[in-house]
Formats: structure tokens, C-alpha cells, sequence
């Protein structure tokens, strides 16, 4: 797709777009670096890692999966919220952590397969199923906890074992942080190496011929919207144990990041393909505005200005460039 | 991307989509129309038999007052959902690749906070509506800009005005509420004749204006076919991009007025109008099965958003719990698409 100009000048400026995410991101460092000297220090480098990172790159990656087969998964919050009502409620019930956890896990793919329900099995269009699992999530957990009121832990009651999750620390380094690298790696290698990533590859550049090549388009769909939602469960399980509470549809608020993140990944691709990680360094790139910002000390509101205006800016190069190629 | 399959996948497509329609041999197309025909008067049987068993449940339902009220109260939502359904129109029913405006509810809220800041600085009225409807244009323009120009795709692109527009909305109130009483404001939340608010009026005022100009008119036409073939209206001389520009302006324009009628409503600014987000993308995609063809018109979506209104309100009375609101959303959503669906993939049999 990238034609080669014959234009020395026009070739440079190309190069320049396609690193743009690269590029935004050395910049954005730079000049936290300058106006923030704390920023730099290894202790907050950690504290983005941990705080703003892992949560959103492991909710990024679920979305990645449903990006890259050509949809998009709107219910992604809905998946953690019902992961976390479920390990919440077992916990309270009394059942053992890795129980809990498995419940967790269990409720999040729940969500999945009433998507692949929707999706695979009548064929409505991923944005609108998703939607209606969405707004039919919200109602649901309102009336499981009686018009929306979080579920709280009692301090006392707390397993040691329920905080693992969120605070323990595996060889020093924190759980959350383990998790989030080792599900990275994990959807790298099957995005790449396996056949349902090739599949699911070939379902968003071109569904029709994955259909006539044979392959049953509708189980690989199926699939991937379950893995969506379990991926999702992870992260439902970890904030959880980081704030001991269930606030029903909170999981929400990762949602727009999670897109946002994922087609910034995408400026990386030459192909503007969806990529692990272009999402994972699309991550990186929020998490460091949102703390650098916070830093700067610049007034609050100015800050989510000042990251709508970078995700913009990034999105407008990235296409841009994808057009300038597209027409060469 | 998502954008560069020439054929998108099934899976992809919104419904009415053009794959289906060119597949479609003159009897299965006969079938489909057969099978529009009976969802659209499905779902006005179910809207009209809501309605029925509301007035014999609570018998204040069908009251002049209580019809009114919930006029008044849907003109914010019917307005964004007008706004929305002409994107639709413009760029096609594939949600992802085609029209769709995220920024309608932020855009909504700024204009709002723009109106009440304006009174609060001490200007009139006449400035602050200007200064709304501006704000307004200026999103619309800048989404407008970012599909055209940048080739953004419109989720994306709207999804990162919206961030922009919200944040500027927090900058501006210091995520307060701002206060706004004129005498302007106060006679548009007023009750006008028969005792039905001014607001209920404006919003069929403003439905009967929209329909006119899309549904009546050769522009109108032209939008249809620059969002169903985009190809085909292309070779037939039609200057696409400059009608998903018109579209994006039309949109950002009614959350500018939105913003109005919520300042009047709200007697001032509020936080928390993102929330209005996703019920008006729900009402202007349910609104395509109150339409003939199945298709997004301005007729429809007002009828989606007053039935939404109504099912609130049956259920405010009827002391149901608000709390099912968005799942009977949601389950609406979710059924009428299904039906669809279904019905299309018979037809194409």
C-alpha cells in the first residue's frame, strides 16, 4: 500500500507520518521531562506502569482481538463489571479466592457468549449487539443491586488472598504489572503465531474469502468475542481486589480509552491493521499524558483537552497518511 | 483498518446494507419489501399497544397534560437524535465506516455551557443563542474537517472531537453547574396553548422543518443516495464529501440548539450531558423500523424517541422501577435489529 513517491521530500514526510504514534511519543516524554523534573524519576515511571497502564493495556488488548476480526466491542466495561460483581458476591458468600476468581472469570464470559449470540448466531452488526448488551448489562446490574448501589467488602472480612491480585507482588515486581505483560505477550503470540490469529486477521481485512475459503467464519467470530470478554474478566478481577468494591457500570470508563488506544496502534501498522503493539504503545502513550499532565500542574480540566487534542492530532497524521499512500 | 475492505463482511454491515440490496434478485426483494412491511407495522403495533395498555394502567397517561409533558421533556433527545439520524442518512447505516457523530451530547453540553456563561457574563439573549449555535457549527466543522480532509473514519474522528468538546465544557463551568434565567429561557419552558409546554411545540416545530427538507426535498434525496452509494451517486455527478460535510454541520447545528432547549429546560447548564450519549444513538438507529424501507428517516427517529419517552413515562406512573429503562432499551435495540436480520437473510434466500 505505501507507494513508493518519487519525491525525496514527500518520502521523508511519509516516513515521518508513519512513526507518528514513535514520534508523539518521544515528544510527549521530552517535554514532561523538561517542565516536570519528578517525572523522570524511577519511582513515577513505576507508578504510570502500575496505576495508568496496566488496567487499560489489558482492556486495550480485549479490544485489539474484536478491532482486528473488523468489528468492535462496546460492552468491554459490561465484561468487567459482571466479572466483578461476581467475584465480589462469591467472596462475600464465603467461598474460597480461586473459586471466586474462576466465578469472576465465568461471569465475564457470560457477556461474551450472549455477544457471540447476537453476533455469530442472528449476524447483527458488532456495534449495535454490543450496544444492546451494553444498555441490557447496565439495567441488569441495577437490579441485582437493588437501583445500582455498590457492593462493598466488609474491612474486616477481607481474605488476604482477595488482594493478591491488586497489591501482592510477583519476584518484587507487582501482580497487576505481571498480569498485564504476560496477557500482552500472550495475545501477541496468538495474534501472530496461531491459526485463529491468522483467521482473525484474515476476518478484517476480508471476511468473505475466510468464508469461502471454507473456514467456519462464524465459530472463529464466535470465539473471538468470548476471548473479548474473558480478557476483559482479568481486568474486572484485578481493579477489583485493588479497591475491595463493586460500583455497577463502572466498567465503562475504560471504554472510549480502550478504542482510542487501539486505533492509535493502528497509525503504526503500514496497513493501518490493528497491532498488539501499536495498542500496547498506544497505552503508553495515554497513561503518560494523564500522569505527565498531572504533573505539569496544569488545571485539570485543561488537562482532557490537552489529551483529546494528542489523540487527534495523532489519528489526523495516521490517516492522513494512510490516504496520501492509498492515492500514490 | 476497517476501511479499506471493499466488500465488508456481513458482520459488518448496519442493516440495509448495500451488499444485501445488490445481491437481492427481483423476487427475494419482493419478499424483504414483504417482510419490511410486516416489522414496520409490527413495531407500530407494539408501540400503539404500549400506549394502550399505559392508558388503561394508569389512566392519567393519555391525558393532553401528560402527552404534552412528554413531548416537552423528549425535544432534547428528539433534537440529537434528529441531528444524528441525518449523519446516518449521509454516510450509511455501517456504523463503524459510515455516519455516525459521537460529539452530539458533548456538543450538546458545551453549547449549553456557552448559553449560560454568556448570561451569566451579562450579555442578552440574542448573543447567547448566536453563540450556541456557533459552538455548535464549529464542532460540526471541525468533525466535518477531520472525515474530508484528515480521512479519519467518523467513529474515531467524532470520538476524539468528543473528548476535545468535553474537556473544553470542564474548562469553561469548572464542572458546575452554571445558572441561567432570561426572560427568553423562561418563555420556552413555559406551557404554551392547551397547557402543553413550548418545548413540545418547538420539537415538532423542528421534526416538521427537518422532514421537510430531508424526506420532500431533491437535497434530501441526494443524502440518501450519497450514504447508500456512495459510488453511484459519485458517477452520477453528486459532490459527496461536500454533503458529509452539509450533514456534519446539520448535526453539529441541532446540538448547538439542543444546548439551547437544555438551558431552558435545566434553567442553566448542567454536568453529565455525555450521558445522553448512547440513548440517542439507540433512538436513531431504532428509528429506521418505523420508515417504509427500513431505512433512517426523520419521521422514524422522532417516533423511536417518543416512544422511549413514553415507555419511561408509562413506567414513572405505573411506579415501575426506572431502573429497567435501559434494558427495555437495550432489549428494543436488540429485537428490532434481530427481527431485521432475520428478515433480510429470508429475503436473500
Amino acid at each position: 500500500m505505501p507507494a513508493q513517491s518519487s519525491h525525496p521530500v514527500a518520502a521523508v514526510l511519509r516516513g515521518f507520518a508513519r512513526y507518528a504514534l514513535v514520534a508523539a511519543f518521544a515528544g510527549v516524554f521530552a517535554i514532561f521531562a523538561a517542565i516536570a523534573p519528578s517525572f523522570l524519576s524511577g519511582a513515577n515511571l513505576l507508578s504510570v506502569l502500575v496505576n495508568n497502564f496496566t488496567l487499560l493495556a489489558i482492556v486495550a488488548i480485549a479490544m485489539t482481538f474484536a478491532v482486528s476480526a473488523g468489528g468492535i466491542d462496546l460492552s468491554v466495561g459490561t465484561a468487567i463489571d459482571f466479572s466483578s460483581f461476581a467475584f465480589v458476591s462469591l467472596v462475600l458468600a464465603g467461598q474460597p479466592v480461586p473459586l471466586a476468581i474462576l466465578g469472576g472469570l465465568a461471569g465475564g464470559i457470560l457477556v461474551g457468549l450472549f455477544n457471540a449470540l447476537l453476533i455469530s448466531g442472528i449476524g447483527i452488526s458488532p456495534f449495535l449487539a454490543t450496544l444492546g448488551t451494553l444498555f441490557v448489562g447496565r439495567s441488569a446490574q441495577q437490579l441485582l443491586t437493588n437501583g445500582g448501589n455498590p457492593v462493598y467488602l466488609p474491612p474486616s472480612g477481607i481474605p488476604e488472598a482477595f488482594r493478591l491480585l491488586g497489591h501482592g507482588t510477583i519476584a518484587g515486581v507487582p501482580a497487576p504489572l505481571v498480569i498485564a505483560f504476560g496477557i500482552i505477550v500472550v495475545a501477541w503470540l496468538i495474534l501472530a503465531r496461531t491459526r485463529f490469529g491468522r483467521v482473525n486477521l484474515a476476518t478484517g481485512i476480508q471476511a468473505s474469502v475466510v468464508r469461502y475459503s471454507g473456514l467456519a467464519l462464524p465459530r472463529y467470530t464466535a470465539a473471538t468475542y468470548v476471548l473479548v470478554s474473558l480478557i476483559a474478566a482479568v481486568a474486572g478481577l484485578i481493579v477489583t481486589s485493588t479497591v475491595t468494591v463493586y460500583i455497577p457500570s463502572s466498567g465503562n470508563a475504560f471504554l472510549l480509552n480502550a478504542i482510542g488506544a487501539t486505533f492509535i496502534g493502528t497509525t503504526l501498522d503500514p496497513n493501518g491493521r490493528p497491532n498488539i503493539p501499536g495498542t500496547v504503545l498506544g497505552v503508553l502513550l495515554l497513561s503518560i499524558v494523564a500522569n505527565g499532565l498531572l504533573l505539569s500542574g496544569l488545571n485539570f480540566y485543561w488537562q482532557q483537552v490537552a489529551t483529546g487534542l494528542l489523540i487527534f492530532t495523532v489519528l489526523a497524521i495516521g490517516f492522513a497518511n494512510r490516504k496520501a499512500g492509498a492515492r500514490a | 483498518m476497517l476501511v479499506d475492505t471493499s466488500y465488508p463482511p456481513p458482520s459488518l454491515d448496519g442493516f440495509n446494507s448495500p451488499a444485501h440490496a445488490a445481491e437481492g434478485t427481483p423476487k427475494p426483494v419482493h419478499g424483504r419489501s414483504l417482510a419490511a412491511v410486516a416489522l414496520r407495522q409490527g413495531s407500530l403495533a407494539v408501540f400503539i399497544g404500549v400506549l394502550v395498555y399505559f392508558s388503561f394502567a394508569a389512566p392519567f397517561f393519555l391525558s393532553i397534560g401528560n402527552i404534552g409533558n412528554v413531548l416537552g421533556q423528549s425535544a432534547i433527545a428528539g433534537v440529537l437524535a434528529i441531528g444524528l439520524t441525518v449523519v446516518i442518512i449521509a454516510g450509511g447505516s455501517n456504523v463503524v465506516t459510515g455516519g455516525i457523530d459521537l460529539s452530539l451530547a458533548a456538543n450538546m453540553g458545551l453549547s449549553a455551557a456557552v448559553y449560560a456563561s454568556l448570561v451569566q457574563a451579562g450579555y442578552g439573549d440574542g448573543l447567547a443563542v448566536a453563540g450556541a449555535l456557533g459552538t455548535g457549527l464549529l464542532i460540526g466543522a471541525v468533525n466535518a474537517a477531520a472525515i474530508t480532509l484528515a480521512g479519519i473514519v467518523p467513529l474515531l474522528a467524532t470520538l476524539a472531537v468528543m473528548n476535545i468538546v468535553a474537556g473544553l465544557e470542564l474548562v469553561l463551568t469548572q464542572n458546575t453547574v452554571v445558572p441561567a434565567a432570561t426572560d427568553f429561557l423562561s418563555a420556552l419552558s413555559a406551557a404554551g396553548p392547551f397547557g402543553i409546554p413550548v418545548l413540545a411545540f418547538v420539537l415538532l416545530g423542528f421534526t416538521a422543518l427537518a422532514a421537510g427538507v430531508v424526506q420532500y426535498t431533491p437535497l434530501g434525496l441526494r443524502l440518501y443516495a450519497v450514504g447508500e452509494f456512495p459510488e453511484a451517486a459519485r458517477a452520477a455527478g453528486l459532490r459527496v464529501k461536500l454533503f458529509i460535510t452539509g450533514a456534519f454541520l446539520a448535526s453539529g447545528l441541532c446540538g448547538g440548539f439542543a444546548g439551547i432547549l437544555s438551558v431552558s429546560y435545566l434553567s442553566g447548564s448542567t454536568t453529565g450531558a455525555g450521558d445522553m450519549l448512547l440513548p440517542v444513538v439507540v433512538t436513531a438507529l431504532l428509528g429506521s423500523v418505523f420508515s417504509r424501507r427500513l431505512l433512517p428517516t426523520i419521521g422514524g427517529t422522532l417516533l423511536a424517541t417518543l416512544f422511549v419517552s413514553f415507555l419511561i413515562n408509562g413506567f414513572q406512573l405505573l411506579n415501575i422501577s426506572s431502573t429497567l429503562v435501559s434494558g427495555v432499551q437495550g432489549l428494543l435495540i436488540l429485537l428490532v435489529v434481530s427481527a431485521t436480520t432475520l428478515l433480510q437473510r429470508k429475503g436473500n434466500q
